[in-house]
C-alpha cells in the first residue's frame, strides 16, 4: 500500500518518486505519519496558496510547527495581520532598495569564496554557511565586527538546527526546541540593543515600529524576528547547496554558467523549480473542502507540497529534467500568494554574485559522493555536505 | 472560469480561462503573457504585474486595499486612475471578459 511519510529519511534523501505517484494516483492524498492532506499537483497548491481564507496559515506554517510561533509570525499569520507586519518588513526586501546591498554582497562573496584558492576538494557548505550569514547578518542589521554578540558559525548552526525534525518521534526533538530558544534569546538581545540605540537597519526600524499609534507586541517582534534569522540563514543557505548541487551533478548547465555568467538567473530559477529547498509547508482548513473525491474537514491540516507541484507534468512538460532554457515562469520555488516569500529579490541577487565570485576561483567541479547525508526535516530538503572537487 | 484578455504594449493579445481564485498575475505568468512579471511571488511586494484595466469595468473590481495603494506608487511605467497590481485582482464571474492592457515595462 502507498504511504507518505514527510518524516522518512528515504523522503529527505529523495521525495520525487513518491510526488509522482501522489500526483497522479492520490492527488489529495490522507498521510497517517504526518497526520494531514498532502497535496501535491501544481494547480491545487496554487488554489489553496491563493485562498488564505479557507488554507489558514495562523496555526503554524512549518510542517513540524515551533511551539509558541504560530500566529505570531509573517507566515503563521493570516490578513489583515500578516498584512500588517508585511508592510513593515517588505520594503527593505523590495529590489530597488537592495542595490545598496550590492557592493558589500559582493565584498563577501570574493573574501568567502577567494580563500577556495588552490583548493582541490573541499565541503560547499563550509563556504556556503559563512557567505550566508554575513549576507543576512548585513541585510537585517545584525550586529557584527566589534559589537557582535555571538560568533556567526554558532547563528548558522542554530538556524539549521531549529528547522529539523525527528524521524522517529515525529516531532522537534531537544536539541531542535534548544537551538530555537538560542536564537529566540539571541532576537531578543539583538532587538534591546536597537531599542537602546536605534540605527538605520531593518531590526531598528522593526522593534520600533508603529502601527495606528501601537507598537507591535514583543512576542510579534521577537518572533518575527527569530523567523527572519532562521529563515534566512537556513534558507539562503539550503538553496546554495542545492544550487550547487545541480551545478556539480549536471556538466553542461555548469559549464554554460561559468562560460557565460549571465545564465546565472535562468539557471537559478530552475534550480527553484527543479529541487527548491523549500520543499513543503502546512495550511489549516477553515472549512470543509471536497477535492478529487476526499472530503477534508474544517480543523484539519494540509501539506501544499511545492517541490511536487514543481515537478507537475501537468504544468511544466519534462519535469525532471533540469533545463536552465526553460525560463519557469509561476515556479513553486519561493511558495505563493499573500504568504510567497519575502526574501525573493536578495535571494536572487545573492546566489548570483555568490555564484559569480565562486566560479572565478572554482570554475570546474564535481560532486565527490555519489550518495549525500540530508538534513532531517519534514519542511526542507537539502544536502548536510556537499564535497566537491576540482580534479 | 473566468474569461480574462490580456493586451500587451506591443498589441499582442492573449485570451485565457482562469480558474476561479487564481490571480491575473497566476493567469499571465502560466500562459506565457511577458508583460506581466510577478517577481515577488503574488505577495503585493514588488510592483511588477501592474496592469491597466478597461475603465468601463472599474467598477466590477473589488477596490484596492491599503496595501496595493502603497505598492502602486512604486510602479515602473506611469500610473493612471485604472492602474491596479495584477496579483490583487482574482478570477470570478464579476470579472468575466476582462480586458487589462499592460504597460511598456514592469521594471
Amino acid at each position: 500500500m502507498f504511504s507518505f511519510d514527510p518524516y522518512s529519511p528515504a523522503v529527505d534523501a529523495d521525495p520525487f518518486p513518491s510526488y509522482k505517484r501522489l500526483r497522479d494516483e492520490h492527488p489529495c492524498f490522507w498521510s497517517p505519519e504526518a497526520q494531514m492532506w498532502i497535496l501535491s499537483r501544481y494547480a491545487d497548491i496554487v488554489s489553496a496558496g491563493q485562498d488564505w481564507q479557507t488554507y489558514s496559515s495562523a496555526s503554524g506554517n512549518l510542517m513540524t510547527e515551533l511551539p509558541g510561533r504560530a500566529g505570531a509570525t509573517l507566515g503563521s499569520s493570516d490578513p489583515p495581520k500578516h498584512d500588517r507586519l508585511r508592510g513593515l518588513i517588505q520594503h527593505a526586501f523590495m529590489k530597488r532598495n537592495l542595490l545598496a546591498l550590492e557592493e558589500p554582497i559582493r565584498a563577501v562573496a570574493q573574501e568567502v569564496f577567494g580563500q577556495l584558492q588552490g583548493a582541490t576538494t573541499f565541503d560547499f557548505k563550509d563556504v556556503s554557511s559563512q557567505f550566508t550569514v554575513k549576507v543576512l547578518m548585513a541585510a537585517l542589521g545584525l550586529p557584527m565586527g566589534d559589537e557582535a554578540l555571538v560568533p556567526e558559525q554558532e547563528v548558522r548552526e542554530n538556524a539549521v538546527l531549529m528547522v529539523q525534525s525527528d524521524a522517529r518521534t515525529r516531532a522537534k526533538g531537544p536539541e531542535h526546541i534548544a537551538a530555537y530558544n538560542w536564537m529566540q534569546d539571541y532576537a531578543g538581545r539583538v532587538i534591546a540593543m536597537r531599542r537602546a540605540e536605534p540605527r538605520n537597519d531593518l531590526i531598528s526600524h522593526f522593534a520600533l515600529a508603529e502601527i495606528d499609534g501601537d507598537r507591535l507586541d514583543d512576542r510579534e517582534v521577537l518572533l518575527t524576528t527569530t523567523t527572519l534569522i532562521m529563515a534566512g540563514v537556513e534558507s539562503l543557505g539550503g538553496f546554495m547547496m542545492m544550487f550547487a548541487y545541480n551545478l556539480a551533478s549536471f556538466d553542461e548547465a555548469r559549464r554554460a554558467v561559468v562560460a557565460n555568467p549571465a545564465l546565472l538567473p535562468d539557471a537559478i530559477e530552475e534550480s527553484l523549480r527543479f529541487n527548491t529547498s523549500a520543499q513543503r509547508f502546512r495550511r489549516r482548513l477553515m472549512k470543509d473542502v471536497t477535492l478529487h473525491g476526499q472530503t477534508m474537514k474544517e480543523g484539519d491540516f494540509v501539506c501544499l507540497a511545492y517541490g511536487s507541484g514543481n515537478r507537475d507534468e501537468r504544468q511544466y512538460p519534462n519535469p525532471d529534467v533540469y533545463n536552465i532554457t526553460r525560463k519557469p515562469r509561476g515556479h513553486l520555488g519561493f511558495g505563493g500568494g499573500v504568504h510567497a516569500c519575502l526574501g525573493t529579490a536578495i535571494a536572487r541577487l545573492a546566489v548570483k554574485i555568490a555564484f559569480e565570485e565562486f566560479h572565478k576561483v572554482v570554475p570546474d567541479y564535481r560532486r565527490v559522493a555519489d550518495q549525500l547525508p540530508w538534513m532531517p526535516s519534514s519542511t526542507f530538503r537539502s544536502p548536510l555536505v556537499l564535497e566537491l572537487t576540482t580534479a | 472560469m473566468t474569461q480574462i484578455t490580456y493586451i500587451e504594449a506591443s498589441g499582442q493579445t492573449t485570451t485565457i480561462d482562469l480558474a476561479e481564485g487564481w490571480s491575473l498575475m497566476q493567469g499571465a505568468t502560466t500562459h506565457g503573457v511577458d508583460g506581466i512579471i510577478g517577481e515577488c511571488g503574488g505577495s503585493c511586494a514588488c510592483a511588477t504585474c501592474h496592469c491597466y484595466v478597461d475603465e468601463a469595468r472599474l467598477g466590477d473590481l473589488p477596490p484596492p486595499s491599503e496595501g496595493e495603494l502603497a505598492m502602486l506608487e512604486n510602479v515602473a511605467s506611469e500610473r493612471r486612475p485604472n492602474s491596479r497590481l495584477a496579483c490583487q485582482l482574482k478570477a470570478s464571474t464579476a470579472l468575466e471578459g476582462l480586458v487589462v492592457h499592460l504597460p511598456e515595462t514592469q521594471e
